[in-house]
């Protein structure tokens, strides 16, 4: 790649602490970076660290080690200007109920500094481009799920920022909304965004992520192209790539043990 | 590659956030139904039904014809007795005259009827004798068992002279029964007043009773000032109440809400800073706390207008501009307060659920402090004006009532006001805490405890420190007498808690207190240091008084009251007033608190000054707050340049000395204090020990070195 890395993360740790646990390590040394008009997979399973490493990026949670860029604003040094150069997608984000479809993209536009004299035109754009123009003066609260969707997609785009973060957006979806959900994605690449995408869905991240890395109780196994990765196996499958990496870390036991048992193949 | 983002200003991203936190209020039904459907209808709906129930019920107790039956020994004679109250008019509450209705009644068990309600009143009628006996009874075994209880002896002498009694025997759980013992007892009262009158006339005094001495009560207060006093007490618990109530409807659903419909996450993740999530709330919550308490004032003052409710003839306050303006100033920061309270409970709930479990003891911080107005003889020039609330609503008590005190109701307002700023930046700060979106509710420190956990312990642990110290002295100060006061506070406390710190949270004990051998240049700064501080700090008083702000007479002689009020013999002065408080409040505060304190503020100057303000406040007595504040400040820095604890306990002593020996040993008048002029010398003396201190100091390297300090 000829430009510089959107996002730059190295040996990023966190850790939290429990009672019971003690320390636990959610992102342990963690390394890697992500290119404009690049789909970044985090592949990993439930409780990898995929959540804590975006949430990181996105400054809701400080980093225990390390350093975490986003379009060469420091996640801890200037949280503000890190977070107004990005959209944050979750399945775990909700939108205002009683904003209408309208007022959400003003809001999140204007909150995050686009500039005023452009909002009205961004708005519509947005409103056209997701088709929700029927629906732009309903009350969030009384929009079907589908619908919803795109207003949250539309919203984390609102303010047009160079990286996006989608943690688990398909979760919940049924298999339309979902693959309407990729198809956007994809769209969003070919506009030049730097994407880091999180999934335990393997078949979502084989077929749209440029480079995946395969993360596992915070450490990154394995990073590269699928081919690279493929490469590097002798495997075929992402699905098989995965549990290859996984059973070298853990041990066949270990992996024979249910470790997978929370993986989705998909389809 | 750094894209910077055309940054909006500040103002504005507040203003988009306030203008959508408010649209999504309005369309909010649960707000619009408690703030303004509940003021409008509800409120003076339930006034009304009050009042018809209350009409209803005086009308029906004083139309209703009480049945009551005649009994005892003087029967016959208590019969004439209560026929002859019930035929004159009794005077009523609202001052009117009207002839009570009864019917008697004769049936066989009449303390069985008036149990099952067949009738509401039995007159039992005593002779002399059985009267005597029963108040002998009383009075020589006040709780005696029934079957023990010894036959009272009974004097013959005041047999024989005495007279018969009536006993009314009513029902206390009765509305019905007790009315009819008040008019019967009222009537009664009336026909014994008009008898002795009689027979005092007839045996040759020359005038009615009532005309005998006759007392008259003049208030040489307006109306105004006393409707100021009830207003005054009134006002700002309502106005607290109003609020609080107005302002949990929205600060409920501005954090815990947002938590609870996962929209707080996607707030964080907007390029807004916390602070600015934070004041737009705050200013939200503040918004429509005063909405709701002015359209609960409106809606009175409409209903008032109306004629629907009468206004009290106590409410008749006059009310200068000034002194609307100055309410006003007042309330503000009360809301702010209120609101900032409210925020930081809705932050810390994980929900609506949480958040009204918390409510109430919120409820009641709020209410106590602001009902200070009704306790007999709390004043405005006292430690209340820096309890938060306390402060304003005695302040708002004393402007209704006229007597305005400048100075303060300013320190009134600050009190809250700076109350209000803390508990807004915690709720920031809260915004910023990983546990409102983790879940993982603990930090590295508190595994592993020790050192690490102090500095965030510190301050929890002086506040329970202040706590006991404020109870002891409140509870124990009179018994135990001055020297086991000092005793208590000095070795109990700050020496046992000192130590009780330091084990529990295995600290270093030379380096928690401070305890390494300081510079040489520390000792003449210190002997410099000292008399040229406590100079200043007089001198300086002094130049205040005179010039910027002047000082009550009765502060005045408080100060010197709580200076100078020891009667204790030379050694015990020397021991219990200067020794002991240097050496222990030196290791607790220059030394265990200063050193949990260091890790936490890296800014020097506030360092010492909230150190300083801290030991200032364990000197509950208001006159000595501030000048104890000021000692401390300077202490901590002499600690913080001389990276040692045994200056600044030479320092301490000094200055005690300094203070108490010259008038306690008549080395001074008591009234004697130093000029204005001094100011300007001991001000180049203390500048002159601190620059020995930088020049000569060795700070610590684990201590905060100063990048300007006084004196530099």
């Amino acid at each position: 790649m000829g430009v510089p890395p959107a996002v730059i993360v190295r040996d990023l740790r966190k850790s939290f602490f429990d009672e019971s646990r003690g320390e636990v390590k959610a992102v342990d040394g963690l390394s890697f970076t992500c290119y404009p008009g690049e789909i970044f997979g985090l592949l990993g399973a439930n409780g990898a660290g995929k959540t804590t490493t975006l949430r990181v990026l996105s400054t809701v949670l400080k980093p225990t080690g390390g350093s975490a860029s986003v379009m060469g604003f420091d996640v801890v040094e200037d949280p503000e200007a890190v977070r107004r150069n990005l959209g944050f997608y979750s399945a775990s984000t909700a939108l205002y109920p009683r904003l209408t479809a309208r007022e959400t993209l003003e809001f999140f536009a204007r909150i995050n500094g686009y500039p005023e004299a452009g909002v009205e035109g961004r708005v519509r754009a947005l409103v056209q481009r997701f088709g929700i123009g029927e629906y732009a003066h309903v009350r969030v609260e009384k929009l079907s799920t589908g619908m919803r969707q795109k207003v949250s997609i539309a919203r984390t785009i609102a303010h047009d920022p160079p990286v996006l973060i989608f943690d688990e957006p398909t979760v919940g979806l049924d298999v339309l909304n979902a693959l309407e959900m990729l198809k956007i994605i994809r769209e969003l690449r070919g506009e030049g965004k730097a994407i880091l995408y999180s999934s335990h869905i393997m078949s979502e991240v084989e077929k749209l992520c440029d480079r995946i890395g395969i993360l596992h109780r915070g450490r990154l196994l394995a990073l590269g192209t699928l081919a690279e990765l493929q490469e590097a196996t002798g495997l075929h499958y992402l699905e098989d790539i995965f549990v290859h990496y996984v059973v070298q870390a853990e041990g066949a036991a270990g992996a024979r043990m249910g470790m997978l048992g929370e993986l989705e193949t998909g389809t | 590659m750094r894209r910077k983002p055309s940054f909006r200003s500040d103002s504005g991203t507040l203003a988009v956030l306030l203008r959508t936190e408010l649209r999504m209020l309005l369309r909010d039904r649960r707000t619009l139904l408690l703030a303004v459907i509940a003021p409008l209808v509800i409120f003076p709906a339930y006034i009304l039904i009050l009042r018809f129930v209350e009409s209803r019920e005086r009308k029906a107790l004083e139309e209703a014809v009480y049945g009551y039956a005649v009994t005892g020994s003087q029967a016959d004679w208590a019969a004439e007795l209560v026929e002859a109250a019930l035929a004159r008019p009794v005077l009523s509450a609202d001052s009117s005259f009207f002839r009570p209705r009864f019917h008697r009644l004769e049936p066989a068990d009449p303390f069985a009827a008036l149990g099952r309600g067949d009738l509401r009143l039995v007159v039992e009628g005593l002779s002399a004798q059985e009267w005597d006996s029963l108040r002998a009874f009383r009075e020589e075994a006040p709780a005696p068992s029934p079957e023990s209880a010894p036959v009272a002896p009974v004097d013959p002498r005041r047999s024989e002279r005495g007279v018969p009694a009536l006993r009314l025997h009513f029902r206390g759980d009765s509305d019905f029964s007790t009315e009819a013992y008040r008019q019967l007892r009222g009537a009664l009262e009336e026909l014994r007043l008009a008898r002795r009158d009689s027979l005092f006339r007839a045996a040759g005094f020359p005038l009615p009773l009532q005309e005998v001495v006759p007392v008259e009560a003049v208030s040489v207060a307006s109306r105004a000032k006393e409707a100021g006093v009830f207003l005054g007490t009134a006002l700002t618990p309502l106005l607290v109440l109003l609020m609080l109530s107005g302002g949990s409807i929205v600060a409920v659903d501005a954090l815990s809400g947002e938590k609870e419909r996962g929209t707080l996450e996607t707030l964080l993740t907007t390029g807004a800073r916390r602070s600015e999530i934070v004041r737009a709330k705050l200013l939200a919550v503040v918004a429509v706390g005063l909405a709701v308490a002015v359209f609960n004032v409106v809606n009175l003052v409409l209903y008032l207008v109306a004629g629907l409710i009468e206004l009290p003839a106590s409410l008749a306050v006059e009310l200068r501009p000034v002194d609307t303006l100055l309410l006003l100033l007042l309330f503000l920061p009360l809301a702010l307060l209120v609101a900032a309270a409210l925020l930081l409970v809705s932050g810390a709930s994980k929900s609506y659920r949480e958040f009204q479990v918390y409510w109430f003891p919120l409820f009641v911080a709020f209410l106590l402090p602001s009902l200070v107005g009704a306790l007999p003889g709390a004043d405005l020039r006292s430690l209340l004006a820096l309890v938060p609330v306390a402060g304003v609503a005695l302040a708002v008590r004393e402007i209704l009532v006229g007597e305005l005190d400048l100075p303060f109701v300013a320190l009134a307002f600050l009190s809250t006001t700076a109350s209000a700023l803390y508990l807004t930046r915690l709720t920031e700060a809260s915004l910023s805490n990983e546990k409102l979106i983790s879940g993982a509710d603990l930090e590295a420190s508190d595994l592993t405890g020790g050192p690490a956990l102090f500095p965030r312990r510190v301050l929890g642990w002086f506040a329970a420190f202040w706590v006991v110290f404020f109870l002891a002295n409140l509870w124990l100060g009179g018994p135990l007498g001055l020297r086991g006061q000092i005793l208590l506070n000095l070795l109990g406390i700050f020496g046992v808690g000192s130590w009780f710190l330091v084990r529990r949270y295995r600290l270093d004990p030379r380096e928690a207190l401070g305890l390494r051998r300081p510079p040489p240049a520390a000792w003449p700064a210190v002997l410099l240091g000292a008399p040229s501080a406590l100079l200043l700090a007089v001198s300086g008083a002094e130049l205040v008084n005179r010039y910027v702000l002047p000082v009550p007479e009765e502060v005045l002689q408080g100060f010197q009251r709580e200076l100078l009020s020891s009667d204790l013999p030379p050694a015990e002065t020397l021991l219990f007033l200067v020794g002991f408080p240097a050496l222990f409040e030196e290791l607790a505060f220059r030394g265990v608190l200063l050193h949990g304190l260091r890790q936490r503020i890296r800014n020097p100057w506030i360092l010492a000054a909230t150190v300083g303000m801290i030991f200032g406040l364990f000197h509950v007595s208001l006159f000595r707050i501030l000048p104890t504040a000021w000692l401390g400040f300077l202490l901590t820095w002499v600690v913080l340049l001389s990276g040692s604890v045994y200056p600044a306990i030479l320092w301490h002593a000094l200055n005690n000395a300094l203070a108490v020996f010259p008038h306690q040993f008549g080395w001074l008048p008591s009234d004697a204090s130093p000029s204005a002029g001094w100011a300007v010398p001991a001000a180049v003396g203390l500048a002159l020990s601190f620059r020995l201190l930088r020049i000569g100091g060795r700070p610590s390297p684990s201590r905060v070195l100063p990048k300007a300090s006084p004196g530099a």
